[in-house]
């Protein structure tokens, strides 16, 4: 336990002095262990879903393939949207909001630490509920999107929507939860002086994302409940001969759906807004309008979901409207791209492996963006929709905008939570291979898609022009498992053979920066108080920001925090020698979390008509779950 | 950083890929392409999508070339100027969320007028074909002329077509690349999609696709359009709303008196020549004949389809079940609206909801199981001895190889 | 789920002595962050209901007579007089809920001397607390009783349209419901066991303002349901 006042050492940066069993990862409350946590597994699913995505590719190679099945292909795409959606980039979103917004707003941790442990627990088991099916060729099958009537018992009598509905009324709770807790953090958690325009723009961007899942994530879990109790209990709400509008489950589904693509991509954004300035040796530029910009995404995102439903029939005035809303929302978007140019503008910029996924970022999403303007004209988007073109369109904004703000963020903050650099070499290889794979996959597919080929086919026939793309497509994809397979390698190895980085390898301006890499379990020995946007920079380099508003916090209870103005923190403690008292570890949310998820698996003895199994394992799993719940409230936190 | 070098260069190339390739999509060499002017609706879209494409790549130019030269041009170098240190710059904010604001409004006025023009109702005078959807084929009706038919749609040139759009099972989409946008078949909704082939057009075939997730066969569910003249149409028309009857081949003019005794003589039989227009096969172009490959495990003595004998095929498919699911108008007994019409099979070019060529080799295959040909295809299996995923077992009662090439003789003469 | 869990009585959230920004309890925070997305979730089931309104093909329909093919009569099913008495019901708990936040903060004054009755009932807590949950239990039976009579007229929630969306509309309330009354009870247990006092305004309060909430959006559900035909 001894406390290592060198923070070059290599025990040091392996964070020895804490304890690192297995038990104390499954009980840990730890913001910065849960993060890691969800880094961890979220990257797991994201090789699972990647690993389909070869499939899929390998099948669509060459016309008229046989290399898997049509039953299978629908399997995989199906299973490649979801993971990818629900247990790769939102996870992995999540991953930094639960690593660094406690780090940036300079709180010692999460609003609720027992609650966010939970979220983890239930994202988990539920992704494992909802991926193990396709081992068994049982996975969910009627597209992440699981249109009604055709998820309905009728057209789908088997368990494998069974195991989607469940699965994602489970992952629905995880994000909730965390949502509130985020929500709860930010407003409330804030170090003294941190007002709501001094935060990092990756607080900013999480927290206009967790309003998102908030008022998003209602509409899908009825969508979705209306739809367990259509298959279990014999309800009509999609059932075509009682009369049903199949236009429900799809105005439902897409209220969702489309503030959900602003989830996956503003903690992106948001990341890329933290490593531009920072490599630019600048701070961001019009850091207001940014945020404005950020807010009226996620506002305009609600208003704007039956842009997805333009080939539904809607009317003419109704396709008009909504074609007019999603047009707006290109103008805070391109807002975004401009200012993140003008960040770099004069600057002096290092290429690093992080600032190159962040222009990457900027080059490739301005493509996504362009295409999604594109198909915001209902007309011209009745010759798009449901082809590959939609297909090209929304990989360039989720693969090349969210995946590539992702990987700038894990490059950009692995010395901070290993306290070791990532290798620059293999990291520029995963970079120009990830960097041309992903063109050569998803470029080809503009074309495929404008030249007739619809979306979801298992196969497609020869002689329709198709063959040339995509080939392209597929070997790209190849070169991307290639990219894949180096970064895989790189963030395994570097953990323990990395440069050693210190406390601010980067020369960042927020508070993360200011404590020891990787951060020692309570954070912040004394809590800051701060004084602007670029707390760190006044401290080491105070020409940067001598053009910005300074005042010390108001007044408001600074004693009672005994903040302190921003200093570097290079002593290590325990939280014991220094007197704060942090959360006991507890293995009870995870108990919770895995009776619910019992309590849902319940439900699946339904189809079997096996009523009596259904119900107890149900109203067991309810009952420990209940259980659990009150020892955990009744338990002291800390 | 050799590597750095190259990153300016990736944007223009993918640019010049993009010009190459886009420039290539005229030709015959993309037999889907929606850069049509085929069609009222396809002009209409094309002019948007110019404007479209003209704003997209403007802004595409500019943002990455401004991108480029701020990286290069701001790149640190040695001895390099150090960073200045601007927080933002109210002006610049304001130009760069108006002018896209202002390109928009450039993009949103023609929209808005393409949408209403397009979503009018359908001009009068308009030919009315009525789409069903079903998983995994399409049924074509011609409520003025009384035709039903499966998978192949004809229309004549000059005429509005106004394709009156239902489902009787999932959702389903109507997609015709080269002519025009696709509209959704919703479940208990009537949903409308119109256009008019230019007079100019000529007589021509067109690949059509299911573009809605419907289910395991999906990929399967296709149709041709079939652009003909209009006295062909009338022609083709009025063939295939009158009743079926077998058309022999001269070859076996001796089964004509036996089938006399079962069916009413038809007074038309002699008349060979009043066949309808047909699309002719021999102007096929490539690209609108399937080429799905036939599964292998699947197999079948193409030997037997010469003995094939249409009278007792009739026999067998009264008696063998397929009047269960199919309709021959002109045989009271096939009466069921349940799978593809078959009253006049044999003028159609494919077979399988536009998944093979209609011809005896795919059409015995078909027959003999068509589980195996399609993926989750709702036809029984039919064949003795293949296995039905429903049954989980051999087929016990059902129809033997030679049945079947009696089968296929009747339905070959349905023409 | 989970902000009502947390919520319900014990400290998963940093207690006072922690440094807030807001100056504001952590879980009152939370409970409005959950109530918001509350709203969405019943915004949901209730456009749900408006968009299925009148598109039932068989009856029983809820405001209308109803005869099927073998000349069976459904008559109008909802039956707003006794939904009317429950909604009165739900809307004194909420009268009582109040007065139970008022009593938990104001018992420890000093009662006056000489003083009358409803003072010192104003200071009981317990009393309060018991007659809000009693009210929530009245109500749910009240339900209960409403689900009982439509199954025996032959409305289930697979019957049609109206059956689906109306069940699962009022019955995700009654859910609603149930979990306020146990939560409420609890509250009382505490009470009865240890005492609510000042120093437990917030746990009563952010009860209170589940209650109200769910109070609430019961009207909402009476007028659009029961009350415009």
């Amino acid at each position: 336990m001894a406390s290592i006042a060198a923070p070059t050492t290599a025990a040091y940066a392996s964070g020895e002095n804490e304890n690192t069993g297995i038990w104390s990862w499954i009980t840990t409350v730890d913001h910065k262990r849960i993060g890691t946590l969800y880094l961890w597994t979220a990257l797991f699913f994201f090789l699972v879903g990647g690993f389909e995505a070869v499939l899929i590719r390998t099948q669509l190679m060459r016309p008229n393939m046989g290399f898997v099945s049509a039953e299978t292909y629908n399997q995989l795409f199906t299973m490649h949207g979801t993971t990818m959606v629900f247990l790769a980039i939102m996870p992995l979103s999540a991953a930094f909001f639960n690593y660094l917004i406690p780090l940036q707003i300079g709180a010692r941790d999460v609003a609720f630490p027992r609650l966010n442990a939970f979220s983890y627990w239930v994202y988990l088991l539920g992704g494992i509920f909802i991926t193990l099916p396709i081992l068994f060729k049982l996975a969910p099958n009627g597209g992440w999107f699981g249109y009604a009537p055709l998820t309905t018992n009728r057209f789908s009598p088997g368990p494998n929507i069974d195991f989607w509905v469940l699965g994602l009324q489970i992952l629905g709770i995880s994000s909730l939860a965390a949502a509130f807790n985020f929500i709860t953090t930010i407003i409330n958690m804030r170090a003294p002086g941190m007002s709501l325009m001094r935060m990092p723009m990756f607080t900013w961007m999480s927290f206009v994302v967790q309003f998102l899942v908030v008022l998003a994530f209602p509409p899908i879990t009825i969508a979705l409940f209306f739809l367990l109790m259509d298959r279990f209990f014999g309800t009509t709400f999609y059932a075509i001969a009682a009369g049903a509008d199949p236009l429900l489950w799809q105005h439902l589904f897409w209220v969702f759906g489309h503030p959900e693509v602003y989830i996956l991509i503003l903690p992106a954004f948001g990341l890329v807004s933290e490593v531009l300035p920072t490599f630019s040796k600048k701070p961001l530029f019009g850091y207001n309008v940014m945020v404005y910009s950020g807010i009226m995404i996620g506002f305009l995102g609600f208003g704007v979901w039956a842009h997805h439903m333009f080939a539904v029939g809607m009317g003419a005035v109704a396709d008009s409207i909504f074609s007019l809303m999603t047009m707006l929302i290109g103008i805070p978007t391109g807002v975004k791209i401009f200012n993140w140019i003008a960040t770099m503008w004069s600057g002096e910029i290092r290429f690093t492996v992080p600032m190159k996924f962040a222009i990457a970022l900027i080059a490739l999403f301005t493509i996504g963006g362009i295409s999604g303007v594109m198909h915001s004209s209902p007309p011209a988007d009745l010759q798009q929709t449901d082809t590959y073109f939609v297909v090209a369109h929304f990989h360039y904004v989720l693969f090349g905008g969210s995946i590539r703000g992702i990987f700038a963020g894990i490059s950009f903050y692995y010395p901070k939570m290993t306290g070791r650099h990532l290798d620059e070499s293999l990291g520029n290889w995963h970079f120009w291979l990830n960097f041309i794979g992903m063109n050569l996959t998803f470029f080809p597919m503009h074309f495929s898609g404008l030249l007739g080929m619809s979306r979801r086919i298992y196969t497609y026939d020869a002689g329709q022009g198709w063959d040339l793309f995509n080939m392209m497509a597929t070997w790209g994809t190849y070169l991307l498992v290639v990219a894949t397979a180096i970064f895989v390698w790189n963030f395994v190895r570097s953990r323990t053979r990395g440069a050693i980085a210190g406390n601010d390898p980067w020369g960042g301006a927020t508070l993360e920066w200011s404590i020891p890499s990787p951060p020692p379990e309570y954070n912040f020995a004394q809590i800051p108080e701060v004084t602007s946007r670029y707390p760190l920079w006044d401290l080491k380099a105070p020409e940067k920001t001598a053009g910005i508003d300074h005042s010390h916090a108001d007044a408001m209870t600074i004693t009672d925090a005994h903040a302190v103005p921003v200093h570097e923190e290079t002593e290590r403690h325990t939280a014991k020698e220094l007197g704060i008292p942090m959360p006991y570890p507890t293995v009870k949310p995870l108990v919770v979390a895995f009776s619910m998820v019992v309590m849902f698996c319940g439900l699946l003895f339904l189809r079997n008509g096996m009523f009596a199994v259904a119900m107890t394992i149900t109203i067991g799993g309810g009952a420990a779950m209940v259980a659990g719940l009150y020892s955990w409230l009744t338990a002291p936190l800390e | 950083m050799s590597m750095l070098r190259l990153r300016p260069a990736a944007p223009a190339l993918l640019i010049a890929v993009a010009l190459l390739t886009l420039s290539a999509c005229g030709g015959t060499e993309y037999p889907n392409s929606t850069f049509n002017h085929t069609t009222d609706l396809n002009t209409a879209i094309d002019d948007l999508w110019g404007r479209l494409l003209f704003w997209g790549t403007i802004v595409f130019v500019v943002v990455e070339a401004a991108l480029v030269y701020t990286i290069f041009r701001f790149r640190k170098r040695p001895g390099g100027p150090a960073a200045k240190q601007i927080h933002g710059n109210v002006a610049l904010e304001i130009t760069w969320t108006a002018v896209p604001a202002l390109i928009l409004v450039l993009i949103a006025i023609p929209t808005v007028k393409t949408i209403f023009e397009t979503q009018a109702p359908a001009p009068a005078g308009a030919l009315v074909v009525e789409v069903t959807g079903n998983q995994w084929w399409w049924e074509f009706k011609y409520p003025e002329y009384g035709i039903t038919t499966a998978n192949e749609v004809y229309i004549p040139v000059g005429r509005t077509a106004n394709f009156v759009l239902r489902t009787k099972d999932v959702l389903h989409s109507f997609w015709i690349p080269q002519m025009g946008g696709k509209r959704d078949l919703i479940t208990n909704k009537t949903n409308n999609l119109w256009f008019t082939p230019n007079v100019d057009l000529g007589t021509n075939a067109w690949n059509g696709f299911c573009v809605e997730y419907c289910g395991a066969s999906h990929a399967n569910m296709k149709f041709r359009l079939f652009t003909v003249q209009p006295d062909e149409f009338e022609s083709w028309a009025q063939h295939q709303a009158s009743v079926a009857v077998p058309h022999r081949t001269p070859a076996a003019p001796a089964t004509v008196t036996t089938a006399s005794n079962r069916q009413p003589p038809a007074p038309t039989a002699p008349a060979e020549p009043t066949l309808g227009y047909v699309f002719p096969a021999a102007d096929l172009p490539d690209h609108v004949i399937p080429k799905t490959p036939v599964p292998a495990r699947l197999t079948y003595d193409d030997a037997l389809l010469a003995n094939g004998d249409p009278v007792a095929g009739q026999q067998s498919f009264m008696m063998g079940g397929c009047i269960g699911c199919h309709a021959i108008n002109g045989n009271p007994m096939a009466m069921s609206p349940i799978g593809p019409n078959l009253t006049h099979f044999a003028s159609r070019h494919t077979l399988g909801g536009g998944l093979f060529p209609n011809d005896d080799h795919h059409l015995a295959r078909w027959i003999k199981n068509a589980k195996a040909m399609k993926p989750g295809a709702l036809m029984n299996t039919i064949g003795i001895g293949e296995y039905d995923p429903i049954l989980k077992g051999p087929v016990t009662a059902g129809l033997t190889d030679a049945q079947i090439a009696d089968v296929v003789a009747y339905l070959r003469s349905l023409k | 789920m989970s902000a009502h869990t947390t919520a319900a009585g014990h400290d998963d959230g940093h207690v006072h002595h922690h440094y807030t920004t807001t100056g504001l309890d952590n879980r009152k925070i939370a409970i409005w962050a959950f109530i918001g997305s509350e709203c969405m979730l019943f915004a949901s089931l209730i456009a749900t209901y408006l968009i299925y309104k009148g598109r039932s093909i068989v009856g029983p329909f809820p405001h209308t007579e109803y005869v099927n093919e073998a000349g069976q009569i459904f008559k109008p099913i909802l039956d707003i007089p006794v939904t009317s008495a429950s909604t009165f019901v739900l809307l004194m708990s909420s009268l009582f809920m109040v007065l139970a936040l008022q009593a938990v903060q104001i018992k420890h004054l000093p009662l006056p001397d000489g003083a009358g009755w409803w003072t010192r009932a104003q200071r009981s807590s317990q009393l309060w607390l018991f007659m809000t949950a009693s009210f929530g239990a009245i109500f749910l039976m009240f339900q209960a009783y409403e689900f009982t009579a439509f199954v025996h007229e032959g409305l289930t929630v697979k019957t049609n349209l109206f059956g689906s969306t109306f069940f699962t509309l009022t019955g995700f309330h009654g859910a609603h419901v149930t979990a306020g009354v146990l939560w409420l009870t609890s509250l009382l247990w505490i009470d009865r066991t240890r005492g609510l006092g000042p120093q437990d305004e917030l746990i009563v309060d952010i009860a209170a303002l589940y209650w109200h909430f769910v109070d609430v959006i019961w009207i909402v559900i009476f007028t659009l349901v029961y009350l415009i035909q």
